[in-house]
This record gives C-alpha cells, structure tokens and sequence, in this order.
C-alpha cells in the first residue's frame, strides 16, 4: 500500500475545529488563571499560583463552593429520584400516561428566566401566592408543628431573601425543573427492560414490589442511573440563570447563592478579573472531568453487563 | 409430586378468542409436549399454568388444590424461558440462588452484607444446593461467570439450573430449545429426556417443533385454534391421528394427502387406485386419503394398484432418500422414501411406480376426521392393494 498523505485531509478539519474552539481556550483559560489579566490590560503579570490560593482561602469562595455543593447535593439526589417515582408511575399505568408525561416534562421546556419570575411572584414575601397560602393555615391543627406556629406569630419565611432559605429555595426550584427530564430519560429505560425478567422473578419467588425493583428494574436501569446522574451533576454545576434572574446584584442575601458559574460571570465578565475567572473555570472543569471519569470507570466496569 | 388438571380453560384477548375450553390433565411425574404451529395458544396454555396470565374461564389445579387465584409465586412451579431470562447483572451462582434466596430467607437475610452472616447456616446450605445442581448440569466452572460471557448452550444449562435447584411441583418450558443452533438442539434433546428420567418431575414443555415433541415426551397435545386436538403417546400421535390437521402437522416430511371417494364397496379410492379398505362409510362421500412417506415404496414392475409419478426432486438424508413425486399431471405432489441403494439410477423427469405398504393409509372424512377402517376385511373385494 502506498503510503500518502490523504488521511491528513480526512481528520485535519475536525482536528483543526478541535483545537481551535475546544482545546485551546482551555488551553489560554488554563493560562490565564496564572496570571492578572484583565480585558484592555495589555502587560498582565505572571502571579503563579495566586489566584488558586485565593479560591482556597478567602471566605467569598469558601461560601461559593458552599452554595454550590448545597445545590448540588440536593438537586442531584432529588431530581434523580423523583425522576426514577415518576417514570415508574408513569410506566405502570396506561390510562393518561401521555399527559402525565407532558406535565412533567413542561417545566424542562419552558425557558427557566420566565419561570424565575413567575416564581418570584409566587414567593413574593406579603403578595405572593405561596405565603398567602400558608397563612391561609394559620389557627388550624397545622400550628402544632413549631415551624408553622413560629410562622404564624412573626411572619414566614421571605423564601429568596432569606440567607437562610434562599439556596434552598433555588434548589427546589432546580429540582421542579430538573427532575421531569431525569423522568424522560428513566422512561425511556424502563422501556428495554425485557418483560420475561420480570416473569423469571415472578417465578423465582419475588412476590413484592420491592423485591422486583431490586431484582429487575434497578439494575437493568444501571446503565441509564449512571448516565442521569452524571447528567444531573453536570447541569446542577452549571446553574446560573435561575441564580442571574433571582440576584442580579452578587449572588444572593449574604452570598448564600453565589454559586460556581455565577462567580465565573461576576469575576471575569462584571469586574473585569480574567486572571481569577479563568482560575475559578478551571476548578470547574476539574469538577466535571473527575465527574466524566467516574461515570466512564463506572459504565465500563459496573453496569454493562454484557 | 402432584397431578396438574386444566378444566375448561378459556382464554380470549379483547374479542379474539385464544384458548377454546381446553381440557388437560397432566400425570405426575410425566413429560408433557404441548406442541402446534405458532399462535395456536400453546404458550398462552403454559402461562395460564403458570399463573403469569389469568384465564377467562375455567380452573387450574396443581394436586388438589385450585389455584387460580394463586400468584405464581406461591405455585411452586419452575419456569425455563425461550430468552432464558437469567438476570444479567448476577453471575451464574447468584443466578440460581436467587430463588432459594426469594423462598427461604427472612428479610433480614436477604440484607446484602449482613443477611450471609445473619443466616449463616441457611446461606451453607443454599450453597451446597447450587452446587450439587451445578454438578448435574455440568455447569461447575461456570458458576462465577455472568450470563453475557457465556454461549447460548451454557446459558440453557444455568437456566435450567435456575430452575432444578429449588425442586419445583413441576417444570414449566417455553420453546427453550428453540435459540440453539441445530446440532445442539438434537443434542439437548436427549439430556432433557435424561434430565426428566432422573429427576422424576413434571415437565410440562411447549414446542412448535413436532420432532422435538415425538423425541421427548411421554405424551403429547397436539394444539391448533386454541383446542388440543388430539393428546396421546407420540407412537399414537403419529400412526394413529384422528384428524388431518394433526397427520398434516406431525411428522416430516409432511403426510401425502390425496383425495379421493368411498365407493360402494366401501373402499377408498384415488381415481382407479384403490387405496384403503373402509368401514359402512356412506358411499361416494368425498374422503382425503393419507399416506405417510414410508408406507409407500417403489413397485418392482407394473403391479396392481400402482402409482405413477414423475420424479421433481430428490431429497438425500444420507441414510435415507425422499423422492418428490408429482402425480395425476401435477396435481398433487407426493413424498417416497426409499433407501439410496434401491433407487438405482433414476434421474430428475423420470417416471417412477410406487405402491403403498398393506394396511397404511388414513381416511380422513370431508370434516377432517379419521373414518375407522373396518375390523374384517369384505369377502367380496379380496385383491386389494
């Protein structure tokens, strides 16, 4: 076979578009995050490791990747599981299941900065429908509960402006967004679960619901797990516009909300600090790589059973 | 071990009726074929058993108890699956475990990690029983490997290991012959025979695959539209059908099917030929006669009651020959077997002679039933081919 130099024109284009719009603003991010550059400073100053020691030392980011891992450690989790409930509900009935599908699946397609003000709205401290509702409450059996008596007497809970309830508050919201395409996607896994396994466990003995999810539908649903996951982590680090609609002004009461991407926008695109922004998106990335890696180790060595 | 009685079972799906008020009773202990062509109900009969689908009407017993309102899981009965349905993320131990692991453990020990030292002495046990299962099967080595890396013979084995290793009421299968490759399946065939003589328990066993069902069982139900149609030993099956869908269905190859009419004499008869001696038949009644390959042979010159036919194909089985005849100008196309050494050389397009063997052939009334051959031969006709 005659050697030539064809193959160069095969992959040289999608090698060329790798470099140019993947691996090298990596690369210059990488870069940057070493030293003070900022956009229109022309002679930016090598710090070394300056910026990385500030991620890991002032408080601002040590309540950054608070925010961020609360958000993360409850949107992940929920969204999953509820997603895993709906899709096993939705599957075991044939009546409506078409609407309930499309219910759930409403808030995905619907652009999250409207909804943030509808939610806004909702969570208004005095007007809003959602503290209207639970004063509605007050004076019955519910104020048995300390919680509600306490909301009853001196207010409930401002929701978004309360450093206390606020990164909670843009998790449920995360979560009633996210979990309705985890559900999707649980569906659409539940469909290859061959029907016979199910007969086989039958069979053998697995007489309750339990004993076939454990037997049947969570493992064959493995695959699919470590893909939703993985997913659901990637897209719970990369929260920023429910927080950007929210708190346009740094990140919520106290910097209870000033979560990853935010500080990336607020860092390098609102003050102009390139050098710390790009230090900030690499520890992201290292985020979501290490993330990328344990669900390739776990696709190759756990779940495929084939 | 318990006899399992079917009593007028009816099944429909939506309008379609599927299983027409099916009769069975299977002996303890017996190898039972359930077989037909595919959508005739066979499969919908074995799940009915099995308790995975209900019946519209009609009850099942297992011994003397009526369980239809069982749940599977209570009926003690084992199932081999067509896909095998072993769990794919367990290897072949846990596979055949789980059973005894669903039946004879509390829920604490089932607990992963804790429920093998909770119950220690039932997890030994369980152990050993996989094993000595194993050891039957032959599939010992394989015991630590997953399904996936297994052939689709070993994967067989497991899941009739699956099923042996709790000692089930009886042993439900469904086709589970029917993913293996030829040579293995002629092969199985045999141990699943050994397996039943051993192990002296109900097989119940589904097939479309009449040789499988001839080879096999000590009885078979031959079922079409969602009736049995005929159920007895394999030998009678095959020389004794009392319908012409079940001579047509048993047997390869297939049966020769000519029609022909009942005289006055009471002999059927293919044009001139006289075929078959019949009892008080109503005369002149439109009859299908049968004759099965071997009860026809070549004639040596030109003897009464003859056939000719021209030679379309001839079929070569090494031990056996199967020439392809077509007789009375094409109309109908009939099956000789002979032995390779007697046909000498007759060539493709060539005109063959052949006579049936005495007393064969199979009258079969216009509604498809067998019509009796009378018991004494009528002194009046004493030449009768």
């Amino acid at each position: 076979m005659a050697r030539t130099q064809a193959h160069w024109w095969f992959v040289g284009p999608a090698l060329f578009l790798m470099v140019v719009i993947l691996l090298m603003p990596i690369g210059i991010a990488g870069l940057l995050s070493f030293t003070e550059y900022s956009l229109g400073n022309p002679d930016a100053h090598w710090v070394g490791l300056d910026n990385y020691s500030k991620i890991l030392t002032r408080s601002t980011y040590e309540k950054m990747f608070g925010a961020t891992f609360r958000y993360v450690f409850v949107v992940v989790p929920l969204s999953v599981g509820l997603g895993l409930g709906a899709a096993l509900l939705i599957h075991s009935t044939r009546r409506f299941s078409d609407l309930y599908k499309t219910i759930y699946f409403l808030p995905v397609m619907a652009a999250l900065i409207a909804m943030a003000i509808v939610w806004e709205f909702a969570l208004h401290p005095t007007i809003g429908i959602v503290n209207r509702t639970l004063e509605q409450g007050c004076g019955t059996f519910l104020e048995t509960w300390g919680w509600y008596a306490e909301g009853c007497a001196n207010g409930f809970p401002t929701w978004l402006t309360d450093r206390h309830y606020a990164i909670w508050t843009v998790a449920f919201i995360g979560v009633w967004q996210g979990f309705g395409f985890n559900m999707v996607l649980y569906l659409a896994g539940l469909t290859s679960v061959p029907r016979e396994l199910y007969h086989a466990a039958e069979m053998d003995g697995a007489r309750s619901a339990w004993d076939r999810f454990r037997l049947v539908t969570w493992p064959m649903l493995g695959p699919t797990t470590v893909f939703v996951v993985t997913i659901s982590f990637i897209r719970s680090f990369q929260v920023f516009d429910t927080v950007e609609a929210f708190y346009p002004q740094g990140g919520g009461p106290s910097k209870s909300v000033y979560v990853m991407m935010f500080a990336i926008y607020e860092k390098a695109i609102q003050q102009n600090l390139m050098g710390i922004g790009a230090a900030i998106t690499v520890v992201f990335l290292a985020f979501v790589m290490l993330l990328t890696v344990i669900q390739r180790w776990l696709v190759e060595r756990r779940v495929h059973y084939a | 071990m318990s006899a399992i009685h079917l009593d007028s079972i009816r099944k429909s799906f939506g309008e379609t009726p599927v299983l027409k008020n099916i009769d069975l009773s299977i002996r303890a202990g017996e190898f039972l074929t359930l077989v037909g062509p595919s959508g005739c109900g066979k499969s919908t009969l074995l799940r009915i058993l099995a308790g995975l689908e209900a019946p519209s009407a009609g009850s099942v017993s297992i011994g003397d108890r009526v369980v239809n309102g069982v749940r599977p899981a209570n009926r003690n009965l084992a199932m081999v699956f067509q896909s095998y349905a072993l769990y794919p993320h367990l290897s072949i131990e846990d596979n055949m475990m789980t059973p005894l692991r669903l039946r004879d453990l509390s829920t604490a020990g089932r607990l992963p990690w804790i429920g093998p030292l909770l119950a220690r002495e039932k997890y030994r046990e369980m152990r050993r029983q996989v094993e000595e299962t194993a050891r039957v099967l032959r599939i010992e080595p394989l015991l630590q490997r997953k399904p996936g890396q297994l052939s689709g013979g070993q994967r067989q084995r497991a899941a009739l290991g699956r099923a042996m290793v709790r000692k089930p009421v009886a042993f439900l299968m469904d086709e589970p012959l029917s993913n293996l490759d030829a040579a293995l399946r002629i092969h199985m065939r045999s141990e699943l025979a050994e397996l039943h003589r051993s192990l002296k328990t109900t097989f119940v066993y589904v097939t479309h695959d009449q040789a499988e069902a001839l080879t096999m069982s000590d009885r078979m139900a031959v079922m079409m539209d969602g009736d049995i149609l005929q159920l007895g030993a394999p030998d009678e099956i095959y020389n004794n059908p009392q319908d012409i869908r079940v001579a047509e269905f048993v047997g390869a190859p297939k049966i020769n099917l000519l029609p022909g009419v009942i005289d006055s004499a009471g002999q059927a008869r293919c044009g001139d030929v006289v075929l078959s001696r019949v009892g008080v038949g109503a005369a002149s009644e439109k009859v299908t006669i049968g004759l099965r390959p071997e009860h026809l042979e070549l004639a040596g010159g030109d003897e009464k009651g003859s056939l000719t036919g021209r030679l379309v194909h001839r079929e070569n089985l090494g031990a056996d020959l199967y020439l392809h005849l077509s007789v009375q100008d094409g109309a109908h196309r009939m099956v000789v077997r002979t032995a390779p050494h007697e046909i000498g050389r007759v060539s493709i397009g060539d005109d063959v002679r052949f006579v049936r063997k005495r007393g064969e052939a199979m009258v079969f009334g216009a509604d498809g039933k067998r019509i009796r051959l009378s018991e004494t031969p009528a002194a009046a006709v004493p030449e009768v081919a």
